[in-house]
């Protein structure tokens, strides 16, 4: 799943550290959401939207979306 | 765990395997001892091989909290997968050991060996595990 967490990161001059702290997690953690090897849950997503104060399709795309559309 | 920056959960985790790990080795050991020297046998014996499993147990649950109190699921998603390595890589080893046993006689592997030998790989596959989200 692809996202903007290194650019939403970067607007706010936080480091992956900074980030980690915020969310109570390590920042290996933080890197392999914003390498998009690993997709936070439901929870984690909720909580990153709150801390950017945006929605979660701001963060997140599902890439699979577009294709799906097309299907239907 | 292993990890530079540790948090209060993965503290807690090693506080208590570096209980649990000793306990298992003495109490195979004195289950052991017993055994040779103590020339048990019948309903003691049984409860011996029992007794000698109880840190094995003690540190299966001590697992179980650590995936319970760890908040990030990052991490205990690192855990898991190492520890699905381990059981493949300990069922793998033992099942292809077997297979020598019976065709070219290869020396028995006493099991007492297939429960730090899955630590083994555990340990063995966590760094490998890290590398695919670096």
């Amino acid at each position: 799943m692809k996202n903007r967490l290194r650019v939403l990161r970067a607007e706010r001059e936080w480091s992956q550290a900074d980030l980690a702290q915020r969310l109570e997690v390590s920042r290996q953690s933080v890197n392999a959401i914003e390498t998009g090897k690993f997709d936070p849950s439901l929870p984690l997503a909720f909580k990153l939207a709150r801390l950017f104060e945006i929605s979660i399709e701001e963060i997140f795309t599902d890439e699979s979306s577009g294709a799906e559309l097309e299907v239907r | 765990m292993i990890c530079s920056s540790t948090n209060q959960a993965q503290r807690r985790f090693v506080r208590r395997m570096w209980v649990a790990a000793p306990l298992c080795i003495l109490f195979s050991l004195a289950a052991a001892l017993a055994v040779r020297h103590g020339h048990v046998t019948g309903v003691p014996a049984y409860l011996i091989a029992v007794f000698s499993a109880l840190p094995i147990l003690g540190a299966i649950v001590v697992t179980g909290l650590y995936l319970e109190e760890e908040k990030d699921e990052f991490q205990r998603n690192l855990l898991i997968q190492s520890m699905l390595a381990g059981i493949g890589a300990t069922l793998a080893a033992t099942e292809i050991w077997g297979n020598l046993e019976n065709f070219i006689k290869a020396p028995h592997l006493d099991p007492i060996w297939v429960y730090p030998m899955f630590w083994v790989f555990v340990l063995l596959s966590y760094p490998v595990v890290r590398l695919r989200y670096r």
